[in-house]
């Protein structure tokens, strides 16, 4: 199943500069640890979060991934594709807030 | 402004009503705005699903529709009809898209009218016609239910039926089979004066006929009769159905030898009938012999009808003949949706197994699965409560076939948004004997459901059922789902043990104390933490103890928990070890917390901090960094001292030299006596780092002599961090002694200003404001923040003289301007003592005096909140006199909508007259973001909807980034379409792209419409992102939307400038079929495929194709539609030289040998529109023809005169083409272009050329030349026709039009 991954800084205050990670499509069999451990070979994981929907029981398809550094975000966001439960690509956009345009990837479909 | 006026004179006299909250209820006036003109779609030329699965012409209705409100305009009809069109859109892009309507979307719809309290006629007829196939997914019973009640209510609302409504109720009946009697129902019509029609009498025969009923058939038939009403092959073929029915195949076939003598010949419906009778009857021999024959007669079944073949056979209980009539169908694109109609249908009908055959049969491409195929399949059958063991059949089935990648995954999903605990455990099984996990979140869907209704049993249910397949809850699941569900977590835990339950006690006791963090229940932590016995890990339990901690505000606890966690071996020791963990634990502590809430709890803060230094906790050197520049961004650097405290100072660099090391190298120095200042400042400097006050001060004391002003500098900043007054004014006055001119940074100023302030010393404070005036200390933006945070401290102290006096300092010394935030102060200490009138008056103070009303908004919501009506009158008159109505308005609806007194608010903003005021709506929403208001901006958003000159899409812009912010999408389609047309006007399509991934991450079934679509892929070839731009063709194509005309043109246009041949052949198969409705000329396909050829240098095969087109016997366009223009322009300005050579050539070919015109002349044109005249020449001379070829000419004329800038191109054709001045179109264009162009020279040469001919000049000519002349300041030298533009244009079209 898809998701994608994408430098994401969308909590206003705290995450300006910081190594995180935005991650899109996750699919609903996936939970934090499965993210975790996806994106632990490309560096160390400080912290996942896939906020699950108190509603309905499911997550939205989405999370965040603090990295330590940089260059581990770095890493994560070179890769092409990221495959989480076997099942199809996930790519990759930056989505650095949603005012910013400055995009890794065009093929976004 | 009179009708602003008086909305607001009375809300000021309902304020005075003695209940509250304000009641706004008998306001008047609903928006007195012109209703927005009615767009309706014309009918589609594209047919949509229809037959058996779709025969609601949706359509057609909105055709009708017009004409009824022309008939009654009147203004509640107007309101109905906004919302008709509203429901009318809904459906019809529902069965557009898919052919049918999902029943939830009809229960809305259906709702919403009846909320409306009236329906008309034709919203009657939408929604009663809705209710029959259009329905795959509700069984035949409930689909007559659904419109027997619509049928009532509507009736109830005072709905008037008239024949259309019981013709459509008849439709629906046959539809879904619905057993009935006709005659009841006549007299039903008769009883409700209602006359029936020929449609009345065709489908009550049809409804005998379906019941085998051929004697009532025929009575219906001898009324028509009687009423010489024709009888048309609908009424034959029911007859076949009929004869059929009764077990007579042989009459039911006989009706078409009697139709043929009747002289009507029978159609595919006819035959269709027959069809479904042997299908129903099992007989596929006339089945197929029936097929044969139409198959050699000029009539065509088209797949729609034979899969009505394939639902007769599989009801009637022949499965085994599908496939045979499966082969026959061509799978059009167009009807993929009626495929997926039927296989809904069948599952509804419980014979998935057929549905499946049929989906297995789809020719879905399989290698490029970017989309699973079947889930739709999959969700339909476990909503039909469809077996278990066929469902994970079924998916078994479906990955084989490689049409889905993970149908099990998907069918879980389902089964769990379904809540269907079995089917979900089955499914589980299956995945795990597969290989696959099972993961614990995958139980929380069902538990919520159980958890909303509080159901224990189903809980328990649950539970057991993870036990069973082997998953064990974690502390997630307990804490988010099971103990919700329960009053206690002791009630818990009995129960699971009753139940038999089996639970890991160790997950469970520390689910139980996150729980009890969680609700600051503190006391049970720390007696957990003492008697625990089993190790855990502290980083699970950080983030409950932290908002555990923040609830409950008892430092004694936070201490000893805190003691705990670093002392105890059962906790933090692996490394990092406890300095660490606590460090960081301390550090989340205080990120969490606003910097309000910071500045609130600041004492209790310290004295945990003292408690934790008396308890010998330390925390590593670099967390206390991090924590200190907290501290100071949230400006409470005074708690960066009792931080300071807990730093470990063993670890601290050792190469670097101590304070004992400096000190006796300065006694040394001392007694050496040589000079020690730099030194002295040195340890001075080093000591406050440590936030060793005490130290400094009595190393200053001792070495008074010594100490230069950057010692005192420091000295003073260490006194105002560690709120000592008393010393940081001394030293402030012993530094201006050492050196009177000496300044301080602006930092350390305001500090002073501060610890001054805080503690009374008044005049001295602003005596440090006026040295900083003095000494023209550079005031930053950043120190009026500092200035605002000192007022706003005393403030919330309620200091009422240090507010007014420093503040009247600040802004008479000119340091600041005194602006809403700086003043705010003043109106914050008496809301915080809830002193109203004070409040109020302390504004309005403001007003008077600075022309700013600081936080009124605030003033006014606990003024709303109490009820205060006559300080809200008060305040309302002086807002109204000083700024107008409209701001008065404006201000009351905030406050409101604030309060959450939303009906007031409504009323409010639909006072006749209000206007969007964008920066205050803006000023609001900012608002509610930076506080996570979502229901107020919600409700804002959602009021707003009529407001007139609304940026609707800016508010849906803050609504996404508030929902962004919070993390928390609420998922509403809406929203995103608005967003992403909005980012994609402002031609920024990568925001729009990400948005719309976003949204198709979290709306099921997210699409763009097509026209938005359509935009997304102009910007996407703007941007020259071709090949996104052929994925979005692609994803609007198979959602069978219709791409705007210029959307697809730009792309084919931008692929032949690439020379990408390949891509444009794929548009052309993406698009066959569809070019009528997209308006799409094949000529686009041929000039760009040509031009994509020649600039990869196959200029020969471009030309030989093109001249095989025109000269084959079989032309697809007409020679004298097949325009190269645009390839001969875009050939002329590339310069390809050696193409336009061979095109030249091409062209004369086509004139001299096939008599074949218009591509020499398009070129010959388009060579005087370069202003390659003399080539142009040169090509006339070669062929003369060109000459005759008028109405190409003239079409060239037309054209060019409705552009600027065209005169010379116009005048050089005169010039070639003499003859064209003759022709009154010509001339006509001719003057056009030289008006355009404000060339009076060649006006006045044709006009004299004109005269000369004695050619009668019609007036609109005569009247453009007379302007011409006179905006250029000549005599005009004929009667200028008086009327205006418009008017001899209308005339001049009209004289044309009766001449015709």
């Amino acid at each position: 199943m898809a998701a994608s991954a994408a430098r994401g800084a969308m909590a206003l205050r705290t995450n300006i500069g910081r190594p995180v990670a935005f991650v899109r499509k996750i699919p609903w069999t996936a939970a934090s640890g499965e993210l975790r451990e996806h994106f632990a070979q490309f560096g160390h994981v400080r912290k996942c979060t896939v906020p699950f929907d108190k509603e309905t029981g499911f997550h939205k398809g989405m999370g965040w991934i603090h990295f330590s550094s940089e260059e581990e975000l770095h890493n994560a966001l070179q890769q092409e594709n990221h495959i989480i439960d076997g099942v199809k690509d996930l790519k990759e956009l930056n989505w650095n807030s949603i005012t910013s345009t400055n995009f890794i990837h065009s093929d976004v479909f | 402004m009179a009708a602003l006026l008086r909305p607001a004179r009375w809300l000021l006299r309902a304020a005075a009503a003695p209940y509250l909250p304000l009641s706004l209820r008998l306001l008047a006036g609903g928006p007195g705005r012109p209703h927005a003109a009615l767009c309706l779609r014309a009918a589609r030329a594209r047919p949509v699903a229809g037959g058996l699965l779709s025969q609601a012409r949706l359509h057609s209705i909105a055709a009708e529709k017009k004409n009824y409100l022309q008939e009654e305009p009147t203004s509640s009809h107007r309101r109905n009809a906004s919302q008709f069109d509203w429901a009318l859109m809904r459906l019809d892009n529902s069965v557009r898209r898919t052919g049918r309507i999902p029943k939830t979307l009809l229960q809305k719809v259906f709702d919403n009218t009846c909320h409306s309290g009236s329906a008309g006629g034709n919203q009657a007829l939408l929604l009663l016609r809705s209710c029959g196939s259009l329905l795959p997914e509700l069984k035949l019973s409930e689909r007559t239910e659904f419109a027997h009640k619509i049928w009532d209510e509507l009736q109830k609302l005072g709905t008037v039926y008239d024949v259309s409504h019981y013709n459509a109720l008849l439709k629906v009946y046959l539809q879904n089979d619905h057993k009935f009697s006709p005659t009841d129902f006549l007299a039903k019509m008769e009883k409700g004066n209602i006359q029936p029609n020929r449609v009345t009498y065709q489908r009550l025969i049809a409804a005998y006929c379906n019941m085998g009923d051929i004697e009532g058939a025929s009575t219906i038939l001898g009324f028509m009769k009687t009423k010489d009403l024709p009888v048309t092959e609908a009424v034959f073929s029911a007859l076949v159905t009929g004869h059929a029915r009764s077990g007579d195949m042989e009459n039911a076939e006989n009706i078409l030898t009697v139709m043929k003598e009747a002289g009507i010949e029978p159609g595919p419906d006819t035959y269709l009938a027959l069809l479904n009778a042997y299908a129903e009857k099992g007989d596929i021999d006339h089945v197929k012999q029936t097929l044969e024959k139409v198959e050699k007669s000029d009539l065509y079944l088209m797949d729609r009808d034979l899969l009505q073949i394939i639902l007769s056979f599989s009801k009637a209980g022949y499965p085994q003949y599908v496939p045979e009539i499966l082969e026959k169908i061509t799978y059009e694109r167009r009807y993929i949706p009626d495929t997926m109609n039927l296989i809904l249908l069948l599952v509804t009908e419980k014979l998935e197994d057929t549905a499946l055959q049929i989906l297995l049969a789809c020719p879905i491409s399989r290698e490029s699965s970017q989309n699973d195929f079947g889930s739709f399949f999959l969700r339909h059958c476990v909503t039909m409560n469809t077996p278990a063991e066929k469902l994970k059949d079924y998916c078994k089935k479906l990955k084989e076939a490689q049409l889905h990648t993970s149908p099990l995954q998907f069918t879980l999903q389902c089964a769990l948004v379904a809540q269907k605990l079995d089917l979900a455990k089955v499914l589980m099984k299956a995945l795990k004997e597969e290989g696959f996990p099972i993961r614990t979140h995958y139980f929380w869907p069902l538990l919520v459901g159980h958890q909303k209704e509080k159901n224990v049993q189903g809980i328990v249910e649950v539970l057991k059922g993870m036990h069973e397949i082997g998953v064990t809850p974690d502390q997630e699941t307990y804490v988010n789902y099971v103990f919700p569900c329960f009053d206690s977590i002791k009630s818990v835990r009995a129960v699971l043990q009753e139940n038999g339950c089996p639970h890991d006690d160790n997950v469970f006791s520390q689910a139980e104390l996150r729980s009890k963090a969680v609700n600051g229940n503190l006391d049970y932590i720390l007696s957990f933490l003492e008697s625990n016995t089993l190790p855990f890990s502290f980083s699970s339990l950080r983030g409950s103890l932290i908002l555990g901690f923040r609830r409950s505000m008892n430092i004694n606890l936070w201490s000893k928990i805190t003691e705990l966690l670093y002392k105890d071996g059962r906790y933090c020791q692996e490394p990092p070890g406890p300095t660490e963990a606590v460090g960081y634990f301390l550090y989340n502590l205080i990120d969490s917390m606003s910097d309000s809430e910071v500045q609130a709890k600041e004492e209790h803060l310290r004295q945990y901090f003292h408690q934790l230094k008396e308890m010998n906790v330390k925390i590593p050197e670099n967390i206390y960094r991090g924590i200190r520049n907290l501290l100071d961004s949230y400006h409470v650097p005074e708690l960066i001292k009792d931080v300071n405290i807990l730093v470990e100072r063993e670890k601290t660099d050792s190469r670097k030299p101590s304070s004992s090391d400096l000190e006796s190298k300065l006694e040394k120095l001392k007694a050496e006596n040589q000079p020690i200042g730099d030194i002295l400042k040195q340890l001075i400097l080093m000591l406050c780092s440590e936030e060793n006050m005490q130290k400094a001060l009595e190393l200053k004391a001792k070495y008074e002599s010594d100490m230069v002003v950057g010692g005192y500098a420091a000295l003073i900043n260490l006194c105002c961090r560690h709120d000592n007054a008393e010393d940081a004014l001394n030293l402030k006055r012993e530094f201006d002694r050492l050196d009177s001119s000496a300044v301080l940074d602006t930092g350390k100023y305001v500090r002073l200003v501060k610890v001054l302030g805080k503690h009374g010393k008044l005049q001295d404070a602003i005596n440090i404001l006026k040295e900083m005036k003095e000494k023209d200390v550079l005031v930053k933006d950043a120190t009026v923040l500092s200035f605002f945070h000192i007022l706003n401290g005393a403030a919330l102290r309620g200091e009422t003289e240090t507010v007014k006096q420093l503040h009247e300092a600040i802004v008479t010394l000119g340091l600041a301007k005194p602006s809403t935030t700086l003043s705010s102060p003043l109106v914050t200490l008496y809301l915080e003592k809830d002193d109203l009138p004070a409040a109020l008056e302390s504004t309005i103070d403001c007003y008077e005096k600075y022309k700013i009303l600081p936080r009124i908004h605030d003033v006014l919501c606990k003024l709303i909140e109490k009820g205060e009506t006559e300080l809200i009158q008060k305040a309302m008159d002086f807002v109204s006199q000083e700024q107008g109505e409209m701001t008065m308005l404006y201000d009351l609806f905030f406050a409101f909508l604030q309060t959450g007194n939303y009906k007031e608010a409504k009323k409010i903003i639909e006072t006749p007259g209000i206007r969007a005021r964008p920066t205050r709506l803006q000023w609001f929403c900012d608002r509610c973001i930076a506080n996570n208001q979502v229901e107020t901006l919600e409700k804002l958003v959602e009021m707003t909807q009529k407001l007139f000159e609304c940026d609707r899409d800016q508010l849906y812009y803050s609504l996404l980034k508030l929902y962004t912010k919070k993390q928390n999408i609420v998922f509403d389609n809406e929203t995103y379409a608005r967003l992403i047309n909005l980012l994609l006007m402002k031609d920024n399509s990568t925001q729009a792209m990400q948005v719309k991934d976003f949204a198709e991450t979290h709306i099921k079934g997210f699409t763009l419409n097509d026209a938005a679509n359509s935009l997304l892929i102009i910007t996407q070839v703007r941007r020259d992102y071709l090949k996104d731009a052929l994925t979005t063709l692609k994803t609007a194509l198979d959602l069978d939307q219709i791409p705007s005309r210029l959307a697809v043109t730009r792309l084919i246009q931008a692929c032949a400038l690439k020379g990408d041949t390949e891509s444009i052949h794929d548009i052309q198969k993406l698009v066959n079929g569809l070019e009528d409705s997209i308006g799409l000329s094949r000529m686009v396909f041929i000039n760009n495929i040509a031009l994509a050829q020649i600039k990869n240098n196959n200029i020969d095969v471009a030309i030989e194709s093109i001249e095989n087109m025109l000269t084959s016997e079989n032309q697809t366009v007409d020679p004298q539609y097949f325009g190269l223009a645009y390839l001969f322009r875009k050939v002329i300005e590339g310069q390809l030289e050696p193409a336009l050579e061979k095109i030249s050539i091409m062209a004369e070919r086509l004139a001299n040998q096939f008599a074949v015109y218009k591509p020499v002349t398009d070129l010959f044109l388009q060579l005087v529109d370069s202003g390659k005249v003399d080539d142009a020449r040169a090509l006339l001379q070669r062929c003369g023809a060109i000459a005759e070829q008028m109405p190409i000419l003239l079409v060239f004329c037309i054209r060019n005169s409705q552009r600027p800038g065209k005169a010379p191109v116009m005048k050089s054709l005169l010039e070639l083409i003499p003859e064209l001045i003759d022709k009154e179109e010509a001339y006509t264009c001719l003057m056009k272009s030289y008006v355009f162009d404000n060339d009076v020279t060649s006006a006045k040469a044709l006009y004299e050329s004109l005269t000369a001919k004695n050619v009668k000049l019609n007036d609109l000519f005569l009247k453009r030349y007379a302007v011409l002349l006179k905006n250029a300041g000549e005599s005009v030298p004929f009667t200028e026709p008086p009327e205006s533009f418009e008017f001899y244009a209308k005339q001049l079209k009209e004289s044309k039009e009766t001449h015709l």
